[in-house]
This record gives structure tokens, sequence and C-alpha cells, in this order.
């Protein structure tokens, strides 16, 4: 396995950095929390990059670049705690609506999001399970199209989606329909990461005409496929928060002194820097390998992907604790930046199931036998 | 970035399992075990000898050094192939992995011949002379002492731990040969043949078995060795000690990458037909070793794709690190989830694993005693833990 960046992603890599380090400091998320900025000329900046469709097929609108480009882009937006719609569109919408066969509702629903356009999918019952097997949200045909019943809970960016990609049970199996956010009910609720938007979409007595069914022969399996996608996003997302906690941390300890010496010397912070560094390292490299069995097809896609998601939450927990802790005093003050990106690392652990949850995937499954 | 390697790549592996289906010694002929990491048995030696005439040995070197002059990857693929097959290309592995690079990285021609072709031959065995009871870790805090005196040095000293010294032909000794200098620069690096007089090796047992004798202590009186034998330049030996660390130990982790394998499968096969898989705690704890083996393959992949690029592999760092301890903290959950089970104990008596040099332990606990060998030999994890805050993390001293 050849397991490094070509020139190109390093390329990207590095221009994502610098451009999302200028254009999203800490100062425009705290604007945003403090309800006195918003983050529309980011994500316009983020469009006019192309990223948002950077893993788009070209015959749908998009760039035609792959999961490990997409993930190299999220890893940094983790690294800003990005609050736009981003990930849901790109993670989650897209990847549900590429599973369609036919080409013209790809091309409709995609091909928005060249251009700015958003969305997010909805699968999640009141109890925060995300399991295609037992969705939230009932459907009938009617004359006019599909009629819609139930409540979706946890919908990431439900509120500012454009399009909401939804699996309904019918008595005939389940459907993939793409509704308009304008005619669902949405709320957002609170959440402790306050730039993610958290939200509860009812769709009772909505009904949508039959093109807004997609075609695909398993919608289950489909929104199986796109939540792998959605669970290596959060996953690279929270490798770059951890990222972001600890060289705030690290430098912090350069800069230190107490007993007249930087706070860095101290062995007992060594140690803690490594074990750190040493989890983060784990789940990006099993990030990246998720994108890439997802980049290429490859069926250890599902397994994969449990192993980032739990990789990536054994990172946060760990960092999460250890780096207020290097800050002692000051690590406990909403001045001090740390919480705004502890914040999403925490967050994204607790959405499409945590590290315990994905853990359990992966040891089931190795454990019948399942080759790594 | 490509889950494959090329063509041209594969069928280089194609062509070494080819190779080795062909020419490794069936089961039958290698049941005299080795009983120490520089003990072999006539099969062993000619394992390694008919690898050596073959360039398979150490793929990387000229051929005259037992290689073919192979590229980092083909030498990557190698040793993947042996370690997961479980597969010794030597079970002197001490000479192999560092006595014998460190002779051909800072040896003279004549040193090359007199010790480097007859160790890669399996003609003679090496063990490793550094560590002393007073300096472990600190290794530079070494004491044992050697004078030149004439045409010879003049060696007075003790070392420790010099795993297989009572089956070797020589050892790699470490000693201070200028009191005077700061103590990283007063060491050298001297080859000295066991059968020297004022030489005196004691084996000892670890805590595995009295009778698993690796551990030496060795004696230096008035021992007297040929000033030819100087390894290197007089007072470079910590040039040496860190020198020996090239592209061989680069791929090391492939061993404790095969080692987490090796415990998912075994593990797997330990509680087949149980009810395992219903018991969560279990299960959790299974996925993330499953998970920790997974992560050092990438780690190491990249480490490898790095060093081709020419780029520094800062992962490197922690792949030693990370892997034994996870390996560790697996076995001992092991045993532990085994219950009743992991009380099981066939140690030495155990079969004799075909061409696998930690086939020796067979129970689970010997396996969690062996697992300490990862985090103290080779520098201890926390030693470990130092090196990459300082070099990597850049934190200050
Ligand atoms: C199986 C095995 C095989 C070996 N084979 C060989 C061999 O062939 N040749 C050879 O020369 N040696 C060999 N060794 C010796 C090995 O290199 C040493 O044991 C090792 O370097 C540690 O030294 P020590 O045992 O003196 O422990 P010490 O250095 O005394 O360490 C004791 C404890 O203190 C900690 N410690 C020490 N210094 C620091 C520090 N600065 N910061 C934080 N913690 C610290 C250590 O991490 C450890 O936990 C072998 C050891 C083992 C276990």
């Amino acid at each position: 396995m050849d397991f490094e960046l070509d020139e190109d992603q390093i390329a990207l890599q590095s221009a994502a950095a610098e451009i999302l380090q200028k254009e999203c400091p800490p100062s425009l998320l705290r604007a945003v929390i403090d309800g006195k900025g918003v983050d529309d000329d980011l994500w316009q900046t983020l469009v006019g990059l192309d990223w948002p469709a950077l893993a788009i097929d070209p015959d749908a609108g998009g760039s035609g670049a792959t999961a490990v480009e997409l993930g190299l882009v999220i890893e940094q937006l983790g690294y800003v705690a990005d609050p736009t719609p981003f990930l849901a569109t790109a993670t989650q919408f897209a990847p549900v609506i590429e599973a369609s066969s036919d080409a013209e509702q790809r091309r409709r629903f995609l091909g928005p999001i060249a251009t700015g356009g958003t969305g997010t999918l909805a699968v999640a019952g009141p109890t925060g399970r995300w399991d295609p097997a037992d969705p939230p949200v009932s459907a009938e045909r009617t004359s006019g199209g599909v009629r819609l019943s139930g409540r979706a809970s946890f919908v990431i960016d439900g509120d500012r989606a454009d399009e909401i990609a939804v699996l309904a049970a019918t008595d005939s199996g389940p459907l993939a329909v793409v509704v308009p956010r304008a005619d669902a009910t949405v709320t957002r609720e609170p959440a402790f990461d306050l730039t993610m938007h958290v939200t509860t979409v009812d769709l009772t007595g909505v009904t949508v005409p039959d093109d807004r069914v997609l075609a695909v022969d398993d919608p289950t399996a489909a929104f199986t496929a796109a939540l792998e996608s959605a669970v290596t996003g959060l996953s690279l997302m929270t490798v770059g928060a951890c990222q972001r906690a600890f060289d705030m941390a690290l430098a912090y300890t350069k800069e230190r002194h107490q007993f007249d010496v930087p706070i860095g010397s101290f062995q007992a912070l060594k140690h803690k820097a490594v074990d750190m560094y040493t989890l983060i390292e784990r789940a990006r490299a099993l990030g990246l390998f998720a994108a890439l069995c997802i980049a290429e097809g490859d069926p250890r896609r599902p397994l994969a992907a449990a192993m980032a998601k739990a990789a990536a939450g054994d990172a946060q927990h760990l960092v999460f604790k250890h780096t207020v802790q290097f800050f002692g005093g000051i690590g406990f003050t909403w001045e001090n930046d740390l919480h705004l990106y502890l914040r999403r690392a925490k967050a994204a652990e607790l959405i499409f199931g945590g590290a315990a949850h994905h853990r359990a995937i992966v040891g089931r499954h190795v454990l019948s036998g399942a080759d790594l | 970035m490509k889950l494959t390697f090329d063509a041209e790549t594969e069928s280089f592996r194609q062509t070494f399992v080819d190779w080795l289906e062909a020419n490794m010694p069936p089961e039958a002929a290698t049941t005299e075990r080795p009983s120490s990491t520089a003990d072999l048995p006539q099969w062993a030696r000619d394992w390694q000898r008919t690898q050596f005439d073959a360039g398979w040995l150490v793929p990387g070197n000229p051929p005259e050094y037992g290689g073919q002059n192979a590229t980092l990857i083909q030498q990557f693929i190698h040793n993947e192939v042996l370690a997961t097959r479980h597969v010794a290309d030597s079970f002197n592995p001490q000479a192999l992995g560092i006595i014998v690079p460190s002779i051909l990285t800072f040896g003279t021609e004549e040193q090359k011949e007199r010790w480097a072709i007859p160790i890669l031959r399996g003609e003679l065995t090496a063990a490793l002379g550094m560590s002393e009871p007073n300096a472990g870790s600190d290794l530079a805090g070494l004491r044992t002492k050697a004078v030149l005196d004439g045409e010879e040095f003049v060696l007075n000293g003790q070392k420790v731990w010099t795993s297989g010294a009572h089956d070797a032909d020589v050892i790699l000794t470490f000693v201070r040969t200028d009191p005077d200098a700061p103590k990283h620069k007063g060491i050298s690096c001297i080859l000295v043949p066991t059968d020297t007089e004022g030489v005196t090796r004691r084996p000892f047992g670890s805590y595995i078995s009295p009778e698993d004798l690796d551990f030496n202590e060795v004696f230096f009186d008035d021992a007297r060795v040929p000033a030819e034998n100087l390894l290197g330049p007089l007072n470079a030996g910590w040039k040496v000690a860190n020198g020996s660390l090239g592209h061989e130990r680069a791929m090391l982790w492939l061993n404790y990458s095969a080692a987490l394998d090796r415990f998912v499968d075994e593990f797997r096969n330990a509680v087949a037909g149980t009810d395992a898989a219903d018991d969560d705690r279990l299960v959790d704890w299974y996925g993330s070793v499953a998970i920790d083996a997974q992560a050092v393959k990438l780690l190491g992949y990249r480490t490898l794709a790095k060093t081709r690029r020419g780029m520094i592999p800062t992962e490197q760092s922690i792949l030693k690190l990370f892997s034994s301890e996870s390996n560790q903290d697996a076995h001992a959950r092991a045993i532990e989830e085994l219950g009743a089970l992991g009380l099981d104990h066939e140690t030495l008596s155990g079969p004799f694993r075909h061409l696998h040099l930690d086939g020796y332990m067979n129970s689970w606990f010997d396996g969690y005693l062996r697992t300490f060998a990862g985090t103290i030999a080779g520098g201890t994890s926390e030693i470990q833990r130092n090196i990459v805050a300082e070099r990597v993390l850049g934190m200050p001293r």
C-alpha cells in the first residue's frame, strides 16, 4: 500500500490549512456564537474554491476528486472548527444522492452544491440511533406523490440545508426521498458545540412528488453507505480539532514558565503530550485509510469507517482532558480559545455513534473471522 | 495514495514467496529448538546460509553480503512476507538486525571479511554488549574500560543482559576508552571474541523460566583483544551505537505489527465456539486491539512511503512505543478474559512453532511476560516518550 499523499494532495492540504486559518479565526467563531456575525462569507469562500463539490462526479457538476482529497480538506475544517454547512452537505447528503441510478436526479440534486447549495440527511430517531434499518419517518404513496409522517432527530444543519435526504419506511420497504427544507418544520436544538446546528425535522404531513424519490434499488444500503462517508468525515474533522487543541497546548508548554523553567520540561507533561500525539496519529491514519477505502470502493470500507470513528473518539477523549490540564487555570476560562475546538471534538464523538459503538462493530466483525 | 503496490513490486513479492516455498526447511527438519538468541542448531545455520547464497538474507545488501541490492520498497516487501508468515530469517536476530549492519557501516574491509560475512552465513553468532549494571537507560554512563597496551586493548568491567552471550562467538562490546572526555565522547566499540582469556559469561534465567537462559552477565578481567578489533574510530562508539539504527531497524515495526496480528488471530481461535461475541465488554476491548493492529500497519506504511520520498517520517518514532504497549495491554487483558483457561501453562515444553522465533513460549501468560521485552529492551517506553517529546514535539529538555 502506498500510504502517503502525492504532491497535489499535499498542495491541497497546505492550501486548505492556510486559507482556513486565515478565513476562520477564533474571532469568527466567537462572533457566530454571540450572534454578532455569520459564516456566510466563509461558506462563499469554500464554495468559490469548489471544495463542497470536491468529491462529486464531474457529470453531476462536481470536481471529480476523491474521498481522500475531501478528507484532507475536512481535517483542516476541523482544525478551525468550521461553522458552515460543509460537512453535512459533502459527506452526508451528497453520498446518498450519488447512489441514485438516475443521472438526471444526480444532476438535479448534486449540481447546486457546486454553487453553494446545501443538504443533509435525516435518519436518526429520538434515541439518537443512526440505524437505517429502523428509520423514524414513514411514507405512504398517494396520487400526488409520497406523503411523509414522523420526526427525525439529531439532523445536522436541518435548519440551513436546502434539501434533506430522508429514509422513509413504507409497507413495501423503505424509500429514499429528497425533501425541500422549506416544506419541513425544523427546530434547532441546544447543543454544547455552539457552532454546530443540531436540529429536529418534523415531516408529518409533507408530500413530495414522485420525482423526489431517489432511484435506488436498496435505499437502506444507500443510507448505510452514506453513513460510512459521514462517519469518516466526522472522524477526520475530529482529528483536525484535536490537532488544533494539541498544537495550542504544546505551544503553551514552551511559553509558560513555572519554577523558573518552561512547563514543557516537566516529564509528566512530556509523556502526556506523546500519548496525545500517538492517539492523534493513530486516528489520522485510520481516518485517511477509511477515506481511501471509500475512494477505491474497497469492501473494507464499513470496517475502516468504524475503526476511524473509534480512533477519533479515543483521541478526543485524551486530548480534551490533557489539553485543559496543560493550560491550568487559563484552560478553565471562556476567553481561552481552547474550548472552541474541544467542543467540536467532543460533539463529533456523540454523533453517528461514539467510540464504544464503533469498537463493538469492529470487535464483532473481526471476532467473526473478517480480515483486516 | 493507493491501497495497492504497483505491479512490479507485487511481482517481486511473488518471486520471493515462490522462492520461500521452494526453499524453506520442512517442519520435520526444524524440531531442534534454539536454546538462546545466539544458539543456532545446524538446521538454522543451513537455513540462514541458504538465504545468504540466494541473496534473500538481507536483500538490500550487495550480493557479497547476502543481498541483491534491493530497493527500499523491495526490502519492505521481503520483511513483510517474513513477518506475516511468521518465518524467522535468523535465529540470532541481534546479529542480523544490529551487529552486522554496524560492521558493514563502520567496519574495515578486513572486519567485514572476518566477522560480517561469517555471521551472515550462520557460521558465527554474535551478542550485543551495551548494558551494564549501572548503565541501562543511561547507556552513556557505561564503565567497562578498555586501555590500549601496545597492539592490544585490555578490557576490565562487566556487562549484563547480554542476550545469548554464552552461545555467541563474538560480542560487540561498548567500552570506555577516554575516562576524561564528556561521557558520550569517551566510548568505543570493540569486537570481543568470547574465547578470549579473561572473558567470563554467566547465563541466568529470565522470569519466564529458570531454564530460559538467554540473559548473561559478562565479566572482563584483563581480557586482551587485538587493537584491530576496534569498530569505527577510537572514541566514536556513541556514533556506532546510534548508527546501527538504519534501514533494518526502521522495519522492526513489522515484527511488532505481526505480533499484534497474530494476537488478534490467536485470541479469536482461543474463544472460537464460546459465546464471547455476546460479551459486550470483551467485544469492546477486542475491537480496540484490532484497531491498534490496523493503525500500526498504517503508520508503518506511512513511514515507508515518507522515507521513500526523502521526507522525515516522524511517525516512526512512535511505532515501537505504541505497538509494544498495545501488544502488552492486549496480552494482559487476554489472560484475564480467558479466566481459568488463562492458567494454562505449556511454557518451554510446548510445541516449537515451525521456523518461528517467539514460538518458544506458548502459554498466554508467557506471551504476556515476553511483551515486556518490547517495553524495556532497546530503550524503555519512558525513554521513548522522552525522545519523542524532545525531538519530535520540540519540548524543552
Ligand atoms: C529481554 C531483554 C533483552 C535484552 N537484551 C540486551 C542485550 O542483548 N544487550 C544489551 O546490552 N542489553 C540488553 N537488554 C538491556 C536493556 O537494554 C535495558 O534493560 C534497558 O536499556 C533498560 O535499562 P535498565 O534495565 O537498567 O533499567 P533502568 O534504566 O534502570 O530503568 C528502570 C526504570 O526507570 C525508568 N527510567 C530510567 N531513566 C529514565 C528517564 N530518564 N526518564 C524516565 N524514566 C526513566 C525506566 O523507563 C524504567 O522504567 C535487554 C533487556 C531485556 C528486557
